[in-house]
């Protein structure tokens, strides 16, 4: 199904994380190519989150290689802040910027790190709130919006930077059940747009639904990797099974 | 073994913190019924016991407040130029308590244990005399220099305490957008930490002004200052020093007030 000539978006070759003596991260290797949507699971601790955080380097990894979009981000000549224009991430916690506006929540980096004019930031945000369903909304403050379009008004102010690849943190673990429905359609939307995502959920449903590539994680390791059918029917390692029948 | 733990609700947002430093007035709150009342007996008292003492005796009462109020606006003077002095000074050291620059964070905290270690009064002297050794400045510059030297350095601690109350979610959000340190720190840090920076910061103003009083040993003709050069000509000692600190009071009473209001609107 991926054809070996494709772009790799993400390449890692053996990394190690060590919080301590605790290994995060046990030589991990992956690769990631444009266009694929590649769901990660696993339980927690497993090291999902440092493995996503690793790739825009909010965590510092103790050694191996992570290639992303061409560049050695552990190089210390690499500009990180170049790379990371270029990958969206979406966290649990939402994060939006509570002081600004909706709008502005949008076209700060746009006009801060794109340097693109204000009037061109307010078109493309614009665009953003009206395809993630919030428009209305563009003049308040992010209180006053309810868990589900804060984390829309989060993945808006992502893709306002118009990156090449997206990183989910758990995206819809921190909703209540009534609102995790909006904001998997609008990462479905985006999926189906061609986005390359690398989308950390137990929302198998999506999975299903998108996923290229399933991949489960365990004590820092990646222990299977397979298509979302492959995780449904028959799951190789004890350890896959044991929490496949936990989230289903 | 596969377990998955519960997820904190997006509504269990994180306690409000408030930074309270004690070396100011008791700043008056709704809530705070005991104190609002106080606030208002000690505030309309000390105005009314002033007019009484006009009319009533104006002689010396009449002739100490036509002498004092050229001390007041220096007072004000001193306190307004050193606070915004150790604004500055406390951003940048706040900023350098913060920083992972081993360099620059020791300097920073060095600069405020040294500061926190001696007396204000001995401060003073202290860059004052240094002050006039290298260059001669008017007695009050000197004076703010002094002030603000010190309280830069309360003020850095204010500063480094509202940086770090900011969650660190809103700095990976913005660094992931590709911003520089700098910029999300200007952009969306401190605009964040200014809101729980502002009440401590309204409190040491309150407390640089009462500070202020100690300038007036180093030849600056503050309220305190000229009071003493009223009483030490006529001997009024009681009378002058019962009005310095009823002003004093008042002064201090009203900032705290419009301080808590401030306070109030802000919080909308
Ligand atoms: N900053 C940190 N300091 C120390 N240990 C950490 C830190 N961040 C993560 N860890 C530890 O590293 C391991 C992997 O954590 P990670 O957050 O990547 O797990 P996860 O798979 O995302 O789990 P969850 O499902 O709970 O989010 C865990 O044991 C965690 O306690
Ligand atoms: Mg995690």
């Amino acid at each position: 199904m991926i054809k070996e000539d494709r772009r790799k978006m993400v390449e890692m070759q053996g990394v190690y994380k060590f919080f301590g003596t605790l290994k995060a991260l046990n030589n991990v290797s992956l690769d990631i190519y444009d266009g694929e949507k590649v769901v990660i699971v696993g339980p927690s601790g497993s090291g999902k989150s440092t493995l996503l955080r690793s790739i825009n380097k909010l965590e510092e990894i103790d050694a191996g290689s992570i290639i992303v979009d061409g560049f050695e981000i552990n190089d210390p000549a690499t500009n990180i802040n170049k790379v990371r224009e270029e990958v969206g991430m979406v966290f649990q916690q939402f994060n939006v910027f509570p002081h600004k506006s909706v709008l502005e929540n949008l076209t700060l980096a746009q006009i801060v790190v794109r340097k693109r004019s204000k009037a061109e930031a307010l078109e493309i945000a614009r665009k953003l709130l009206k395809k993630v369903g919030i428009l209305d909304k563009a003049d308040n403050k992010p209180h006053k919006l309810s868990g589900g379009q804060q984390q829309r008004v989060a993945i808006a102010r992502a893709l306002a930077m118009q990156p090449k690849l997206m990183l989910f943190d758990e995206p819809t673990s921190a909703l209540d059940p009534e609102m995790i429905g909006e904001v998997l359609d609008v990462m479905v939307t985006l999926a189906k747009e061609g986005m390359t995502m690398i989308v950390v959920t137990h929302e198998m449903g999506f999975a299903r639904e998108v996923a290229d590539r399933v991949i489960f994680m365990d004590e820092g390791r990646i222990l299977e990797t397979g298509t979302p059918e492959h995780f449904f029917s028959n799951p190789q390692h004890e350890r896959t099974k044991q929490f496949m029948s936990q989230i289903l | 073994m596969a377990e998955i733990k519960p997820k904190p609700k997006a509504s269990e947002q994180p306690k409000k913190v408030t930074i309270d430093i004690g070396d100011g007035v008791a700043i008056p709150s709704k809530e705070d019924v005991g104190l609002f009342t106080a606030w208002r007996v000690a505030f309309f008292g000390a105005i009314g016991i002033i007019v009484f003492l006009a009319l009533f005796k104006p002689d010396p009462y009449l002739k100490i407040m036509r002498f004092v109020p050229d001390g007041i606006l220096v007072t004000f003077q001193v306190t307004v130029e050193s606070i915004l002095l150790a604004l500055v000074l406390g951003l940048f050291t706040g900023l350098g308590r913060v920083s992972k620059n081993r360099f620059i964070n020791g300097i920073a905290s060095l600069y405020v244990e040294v500061i926190r270690g001696i007396p204000l009064l001995v401060q003073l002297f202290y860059i004052y005399f240094a002050l006039g050794r290298i260059v001669k400045l008017p007695p009050i510059t000197s004076a703010v220099f002094a002030m603000a030297i010190c309280y830069g350095a309360y003020m850095g601690e204010i500063f480094r305490a509202g940086i770090t109350s900011i969650p660190p979610g809103q700095t990976e959000a913005a660094r992931s957008l590709g911003m520089t340190s700098s910029q999300s720190m200007y952009h969306v840090i401190l605009p964040q930490a200014f809101k729980t920076i502002l009440p401590p910061v309204g409190n040491e103003f309150v407390a640089l002004l009462k500070d202020s009083s100690l300038v007036s040993i180093l030849a600056v003709s503050d309220l305190l200052r000229r009071g003493r050069e009223f009483a030490s000509e006529t001997f009024t000692y009681f009378e002058t020093y019962t009005t310095v600190a009823l002003v004093y009071l008042i002064i201090t009473l009203f900032l705290s007030k419009l301080i808590s209001i401030m306070e109030e609107r802000i919080n909308d």
